[in-house]
């Protein structure tokens, strides 16, 4: 072993410079060598479906009959933010279902890259809310669809309400007041900031596509940056921060104040008068797919009224399986921010509208220049 | 072609010929503009956002590479001159941290730097200071901590193996001539020992200018780094050209350091010859 007759080297003094740079180079090669492993593997077709979705998705919880069929998880690949992976796929990396957002996907069926989902094959289907896929460009021909909605939610103001008094009641101002400078958190992803901010600046997502919407939305995002503690893609960072008080308010999906309060922690999820920015999120199958069949199986799984359970108890997302609901009264669910009707949610918040490609690299640039001061 | 040229070839020339040719192409939604131009450089030359953040990278690991080299050196110097049995254990205890990952290591800082880390709860519960210091985390002073840590073992080994080298006649006889342990010390141990030096000081401030993990994590809105931006062309930006261009410049300007710095040194060494 190399790395053996280094350290021998070393001890009887004889390590030259010579042997010391081959060795670094062996270390080089080693470090990509175990890089480029497991990511061959994971394209290469297994034993088991492929799953590229966001951090916290990646829990045996939701995974109910696959495992009870197959014996464990599907391997999990997660991303932090969707545009990270739609860029990551479009350089040739395969998978077998990925996890993006209702407002992505005219964009994502763009590229070609995705096969529709043929709900037939999914033992679920006929519990899912028609209200959440029967949306414009969802429809994919032959009763396909190109996207199977999973999760349902609310990106909003988490606050601790023992630190922090709102003026004037809960709104997106929270965000950017002096008061709390340097204790707000917020999501790196233009995907939430960006359509967050365009709330803020009272812009409607209709005319978020203008230059005047740009320019707009970049002066109050650019307003808020010196208050900013981190951008962060990473939810437990923010959850983390919030616990401890180092944040007072911070940018979150629905299941960062859920696990707070369960957490014993006085937060509250804002209900901005405003409105929210809400999002239906799902699965979509990559076109080159190796285990189709798995990715079925952990497909019904996910869309299973105990993966449904978990969603709402445990994280406070809403879930795409109507019969989930049934569990818990409208006061639980109303206190989680949810309804057993999503569309009452969804219409009194703000729906993302999809984009171009050129306005989505264009909106990504644009945050990642404020983001860094500029 | 012998297989050294072989892997040259493959494994550096070809990507970065390819990185180059890229460089000079534009973004065309989703795919590339082949018609070649010099867009991309013009930007980072005019746009301030690259000027502010290559200067950022480059003060950053220029601070970490001499603090790294200065806090390593007497830990080498110490086991090459002062430890004379189990010299391979000390040295194994030294590149330690070295032996767990990278990520972990950058997270063992964040819990060390953190709001209720180990610094600030110690200096709380002494009294010392009445609220947690922020500047500690998301800071461009977490980075080069993290940074000149994560990378000591690149300064250890190269310094332990010049100083180690070192023909200990020359110190003798330099003690004989009347020199004392200082004057020695900056007459025969640190110009033989300089060979170490350099290869610590390229070691170290190659890979951690372009470091982005460390900047992401801990650096906060004020400690991104060029990595960081390079690293989002090719992701949420969509800018593969240019990352290229970026990564272009990014290798010039380390070339071009490290040319001056190689310079400087051969120029000393012919002076104190």
């Amino acid at each position: 072993m190399d790395v053996l007759d280094q350290l021998h080297a070393v001890h009887t003094g004889r390590l030259s410079r010579r042997d010391f740079a081959k060795g670094l180079l062996g270390l080089g090669i080693g470090a990509v060598a175990i890089q480029a492993a497991p990511s061959r593997a994971f394209a290469q077709a297994g034993d088991h479906a492929a799953v590229f979705t966001w951090g916290g998705f990646d829990i045996e919880e939701l995974y109910g009959s696959y495992v009870a069929k197959n014996g464990a998880l599907p391997e999990f690949v997660v991303f932090g933010g969707s545009e990270d992976a739609l860029t990551r796929m479009r350089g040739g990396f395969v998978v077998d279902i990925v996890h993006p957002c209702l407002t992505d996907t005219p964009r994502w069926i763009d590229t070609g890259l995705f096969q529709p989902i043929d709900p037939s094959r999914l033992s679920n289907w006929g519990d899912v809310m028609p209200g959440l896929y029967q949306r414009e460009g969802n429809d994919a021909g032959d009763g396909k669809v190109w996207m199977a909605p999973f999760d349902w939610g609310g990106t909003s103001v988490t606050y601790r309400t023992d630190l922090y008094e709102p003026e004037g009641g809960e709104s997106w101002d929270i965000l950017w007041d002096e008061r709390i400078a340097g204790k707000i958190g917020m999501l790196a992803s233009g995907g939430d900031s960006w359509w967050c901010a365009a709330i803020k600046a009272g812009v409607p997502f209709s005319e978020i596509h203008t230059e005047e919407a740009f320019e707009k939305i970049s002066a109050v995002l650019r307003a808020q940056r010196p208050l900013v503690r981190v951008y962060t893609d990473d939810t437990t960072t923010l959850e983390q921060a919030l616990a401890s008080g180092e944040m007072a308010a911070a940018m979150t999906w629905n299941s960062s104040a859920v696990l707070l309060q369960s957490e014993g922690v006085p937060v509250r999820f804002a209900q901005p008068r405003e409105g929210q920015l809400t999002w239906i999120c799902g699965f979509m199958m990559h076109r080159d797919a190796p285990n189709p069949d798995r990715a079925y199986e952990a497909l019904d799984a996910l869309l299973s009224v105990e993966s449904g359970h978990f969603m709402i108890e445990s994280y406070g997302y809403g879930h795409s399986n109507a019969r989930a609901f049934e569990k818990f009264d409208e006061e639980t669910l109303r206190s989680l921010g949810l309804s057993s009707n999503p569309e009452e949610i969804l219409t009194a918040g703000h729906f993302g509208v999809p984009q171009t490609q050129e306005w989505e690299s264009r909106m990504n640039e644009t945050f990642e220049l404020i983001k860094a001061g500029f | 072609m012998s297989p050294t040229l072989l892997f040259l070839l493959v494994g550096v020339a070809v990507p970065f010929l390819a990185l180059l040719l890229i460089s000079f192409w534009t973004r065309d939604g989703f795919g590339f503009d082949t018609t070649l131009t010099f867009a991309n450089y013009e930007r980072i030359w005019t746009e301030p956002i690259f000027g502010a953040l290559l200067s950022r990278s480059l003060w950053i690991s220029g601070v970490v590479t001499v603090a790294t080299v200065l806090l390593c050196y007497p830990m080498a110097y110490y086991v090459a001159f002062h430890v004379h049995r189990h010299k391979m254990l000390w040295i194994i205890l030294m590149t330690l941290p070295f032996w767990t990952s990278y990520l972990l290591r950058i997270f063992a800082w964040k819990v060390i730097l953190g709001y209720e880390g180990v610094i600030n709860a110690s200096l709380l519960s002494l009294g010392w200071i009445a609220a947690p210091l922020e500047f500690l985390l998301y800071s461009p002073t977490a980075v080069i901590i993290t940074l000149a840590h994560a990378w000591a073992a690149f300064a250890i080994l190269p310094l332990y193996v010049s100083l180690e080298k070192i023909d200990r006649s020359l110190l003798e006889a330099a003690a004989d001539l009347g020199d004392g342990p200082a004057r020695r010390f900056f007459r025969i141990t640190l110009p033989l020992s300089m060979p170490g030096v350099l290869s610590a000081f390229f070691l170290i401030f190659i890979p951690t200018t372009g470091d982005y993990i460390t900047p992401a994590l801990l650096g906060g809105p004020d400690g991104a780094m060029i990595g960081n931006l390079i690293q989002l062309q090719f992701g949420a930006v969509n800018n593969w050209p240019m990352g290229a261009a970026l990564s272009i410049v990014l290798t010039l300007w380390i070339a071009a350091i490290g040319l001056v710095f190689l310079a400087l040194s051969r120029i000393l060494a012919q002076r104190a010859a």
